[in-house]
């Protein structure tokens, strides 16, 4: 009877094995993207990839209520495919956007800007990634969204998609 | 005093050249940090252009005098826990240590019970 | 063209030989004759007949290039060496997973050739159980995971093959570990129908052995293989890293020797029939979840497989199905055993000490566990994640491996159903001032202080003196060789496990050309570079002088340059010094003018660790070899 017990023991331990992991299949997320969501946005200086002489720092001391951070650079191929979703946060909702020029050549950088447009309020070089290390950032492209105390409230990794660019909508609303 | 300058240039160019080798500490970090964009393997094993960031940013850190924990929290802070292989000791965490212990209580004690304590 | 729907076809034909046999068997059992006895074992070795041929034909349609198969186009290409084309065929999901239908079918049909001697029953029952086993995966390939699938158009070309799989060892890696952890469908089987017609005794157990030992063998070797080509192809200069997918074979290896001492505890003693028949069910479950944690995605790994959640759904499912069933059917019949499990074992007896170290191998087996599913589990239930690296298993793994070590060494010496202790303690003992003895005059010689290091030696050199001396204490007569030689494996592998850790010394450095590193009293010069092209890639060799002690060695690691895809690699040079290697690998930096990277490792020891694989592995060959002479051993 006892060993009767103990084998339901195991059978319901089994259960609850099979379902966490069907439950971890469907879901996998293996990489967390989320650690610096609700975390003060780390110091970091950018000089402008326009005009060596200009610098500023982050968090940006903004009046508006959010602003945006993208990082990307001219030979990544999705941050041509998210280009289009920046210019329409540039000018239909008229948020700030900091870019973030990662290990990429100021000259390509320049051209891939004048040739799809600037949607930055302000572009800065991040030559050897440093930066982006700091902002925890592994690649590119990746997007945050600061508020004005300077807390990281999103934070997205790879190519703003429709999906993406609503949910961004909608928090800056 | 030039030869003061001589000398000292002498020596430091000595010691940059030796520390073109990763010492000990740099290489214990390296290896219990995970590179993010490979599977499964620490920055210290991969070539990808992500660990070499890493490393030079902990091989600065290292040079200013951080302690290990400091390092290792500066990049749990920004990329979780998941990137330190060895895993810190949390809450979280915690189950990893009292699961075996557990066990090992209940294999004692099952051991004790089906032993017949028989003089020969 | 043809071969691809023949392929197909004969899946599908060996599907219906598996449904025929299942239905020849139930009409029997139903009818109580065994007038359809004859004809379903016929039906099933067709059926193997039907799967081998199928799986031939995909072998030859990756030698042939033949791209209007969907996975030869993914994972093959008109430039592959030959070998690698062949080897290509279980490179990916598709074909591995009809390598893995090929085994278990090849075990049924072994089974069918060797089992003559067993009741008719018992012998069918098992072979009705693996059919249904190797049905449940006939239909999951040709539903979810066909290799046959077609592609049109046909395309010229194909997708190309990993890089990282052209390799000859990595090639041959997979078809053992099938053969041996897909070969314990077998003993899983022989239980069931075991249990199902009431024959589950000691007898059970003696032909049992056999079907645990040659699967075991195989995984051992398997294993091996998989840590050496880590070693030699991976360049981080280890052989063991407890990744999640090393340590999916680990398991049921662990499940599996736990289960060889507990049938034999079965066949002498007459208890453990329980734990016998949990570790069995164990040790194949064991082998499906590492099977699904290597493909489903789960994982993050080096090794990690193609990963579709899809099919890590499938096997999931069929997991469950055949864990469930067992575990009914264990319930069930468990009852009717008349078995012993409720006596108890006499203190410092033979059985009692193989009990203990049978209870420290589930500890390891929970821990490894443990360190590999706890990561899922925590992103499951709480969204955090955690890694789980070498430090935690090697933490709490080594004081118990330092028991084990010394527990394997007394149980041989005891005697069984008796408290036999008394009578060996003064050659124990002797044994133990021997090994100190040893590991003292090796921590002088080498000049290490270090009680883990003192007590991993000592333990290991107890277990190996006590095997030295056991043919001594039997006068050479009745010797259980496979026992000895594995366990000598086992000692030898610790010990040298134990001198590699603490003697082995690396070095990381940017090097340019002319320049030289040092390391402790090795010196290190970038000397020279040259360039070859291979088949289908570029190296460039890189060419080291290594000199010690006076003695000067040219080592040649080099970067590869992959075509399709397009891939670089970094390839080892490795050169042995006696028991040591010397080994260096390149960086491949996307900026050649800071120097490139170099890390060069001196593994102590190395050698002694594939010795000690080498012997476990020979001694499970051996117990094929020896008579069954193990009565009173």
């Amino acid at each position: 009877m006892k060993t009767k017990i103990n084998i339901l023991i195991l059978i319901l331990l089994f259960s609850i094995f099979i379902y966490v992991f069907y439950y971890a299949l469907s879901s996998n997320t293996k990489n967390n993207p989320q650690v610096m969501v609700n975390k003060k946005l780390p110091n970091i200086e950018l000089t402008s990839l326009f005009d060596q002489e200009k610098k500023i720092s982050l968090p940006a001391k903004s009046k508006d209520l959010f602003y945006i951070i993208n990082i990307w650079a001219s030979w990544c191929v999705p941050c041509r495919d998210e280009h289009s979703f920046l210019m329409r946060l540039k000018d239909e909702q008229k948020i700030q956007i900091y870019g973030i020029n990662y290990k990429d050549s100021s000259s390509n950088a320049i051209l891939f800007l004048k040739n799809l447009g600037n949607p930055f309020y302000f572009v800065g070089l991040d030559v050897d990634g440093k930066n982006s290390i700091e902002l925890g950032a592994y690649g590119v492209p990746e997007t945050y969204i600061v508020n004005s105390s300077g807390i990281i409230i999103f934070k997205h990794v790879g190519p703003i998609n429709e999906n993406i660019y609503q949910k961004i909508i909608e928090i800056i609303k | 005093m030039k030869n003061w300058i001589c000398i000292i240039t002498f020596i430091s160019l000595i010691y940059f050249q030796s520390t073109s080798a990763s010492t000990n500490r740099e290489l214990e970090i390296y290896k219990n940090i995970r590179c993010l964009v490979c599977q499964g393997q620490s920055i210290h094993d991969s070539n990808s252009d992500f660990a070499k960031d890493l490393k030079q940013i902990i091989k600065n850190k290292i040079d200013a005098n951080e302690s290990n924990e400091i390092i290792y929290q500066y990049l749990a802070d920004r990329y979780g826990d998941w990137i330190l292989f060895n895993p810190p000791i949390k809450k979280t965490t915690l189950l990893l240590w009292l699961i075996p212990f557990s066990v090992l209580i209940i294999i004692a004690f099952a051991l004790y019970k089906k032993t017949i304590f028989k003089r020969e | 063209m043809i071969s691809s729907s023949l392929g197909g076809v004969s899946l599908i034909i060996a599907s219906a030989l598996t449904v025929w046999t299942l239905f020849l068997f139930c009409q029997s059992w139903l009818s109580k004759t065994n007038l359809y006895f004859k004809n379903y074992i016929f039906f099933f070795r067709a059926s193997f007949v039907f799967i081998l041929l199928s799986f031939v034909l995909l072998v030859l349609s990756f030698i042939n290039s033949d791209f209007s198969i969907l996975s030869v186009y993914e994972n093959s290409h008109t430039d592959k060496p030959f070998f690698y084309k062949i080897s290509g065929t279980w490179g990916n999901h598709e074909g591995s997973m009809l390598l893995f239908i090929l085994v278990i079918s090849l075990y049924g049909f072994l089974f069918s050739l060797f089992s003559n001697h067993i009741e008719f029953k018992l012998r069918s029952t098992t072979i009705f159980f693996q059919s249904l086993i190797q049905l449940i995966f006939l239909f999951f390939l040709i539903f979810t995971s066909n290799p046959f699938e077609k592609i049109i158009p046909i395309p010229n070309q194909g997708l190309g093959l990993n890089p990282i799989l052209q390799d000859p060892l990595l090639a041959i890696h997979p078809p053992f570990l099938y053969l041996g952890y897909v070969g314990f469908s077998l003993v899983f089987s022989f239980l069931l129908a075991g249990l199902i017609v009431n024959q589950y005794d000691e007898n059970w157990a003696v032909t049992a052995k056999r079907w645990v030992f040659l699967p075991w063998t195989f995984l051992t070797l398997g294993i091996g293989l998989g840590s050496f080509w880590a070693y030699y192809e991976l360049g981080w200069g280890g052989y063991w890293f407890w990744d999640p997918v090393e340590n999916a074979s680990l398991m049921p290896w662990i499940a599996a020797t736990a289960l060889i001492h507990s049938i034999l505890v079965m066949q002498q003693s007459k208890k453990l029939f329980n734990w016998t028949a949990i570790l069995t069910i164990l040790t194949f479950v064991l082998s499906l979840f590492g099977t699904f944690l290597v493909r489903s995605g789960i994982l993050n790994s080096v090794h990690a497989f193609a990963n579709d959640p899809r099919r890590g759904l499938f096997i999931l499912l069929i997991i469950s199905l055949i864990t469930f069933i067992a575990l009914i059917i264990y319930i069930l019949k468990s009852s009717h055993q008349k078995n012993n499990d409720s006596s108890g074992f006499i203190i410092f007896s033979r059985e009692f000490s193989i009990l203990i170290n049978n209870y420290l191998l589930i500890f390891a087996l929970t821990v490894v566990i443990i360190g590999t599913t706890y990561p899922i589990l925590l992103s499951v239930f709480t969204g955090d994640s955690v890694s789980v690296g070498p430090k935690y298993y090697n933490t709490i793994l080594a004081p118990f491996i330092f028991i084990f070590l010394i527990l394997m060494a007394m149980g041989p010496y005891l005697k069984w159903s008796k408290n036999s202790l008394s009578s060996v303690k003064y050659k124990l003992l002797s044994f133990l001032l021997v090994s100190i003895f040893l590991s003292g005059v090796a921590s002088v010689i080498l000049q290490k202080e270090n009680t883990i290091f003192w007590l991993g030696l000592m333990c290991s050199f107890y277990l190996i003196v006590s095997l030295v001396y056991e043919p001594f204490y039997l006068q050479f007569k009745n010797l259980n060789y496979a026992r000895l030689v594995s366990h000598a494996g086992f000692g030898v592998l610790m010990l040298s496990i134990t001198l590699n850790y603490f003697f082995s010394k690396e070095l990381s450095s940017k090097i340019v050309l002319g320049q030289s590193v040092l390391l402790e009293d090795t010196k290190i010069t970038f000397i020279e570079s040259s360039s070859k092209k291979g088949k289908n890639f570029d190296e460039l060799f890189g060419h080291y002088e290594i000199e010690k002690n006076n003695v000067k060695t040219v080592l040649k690691p080099s970067i590869r340059k992959y075509n399709q895809p397009q891939q670089f690699t970094s390839e080892t040079s490795i050169q042995s010094q006696g028991l040591n290697d010397i080994y260096i690998a390149m960086d491949y930096s996307s900026d050649p003018s800071t120097g490139i990277g170099i890390r060069f490792y001196y593994n102590y020891c190395i050698r002694l660790i594939w010795l000690g694989f080498v012997l476990i592995t020979v001694g499970g060959l051996l117990s094929f070899l020896q008579r069954r002479n193990e009565n009173k051993n």
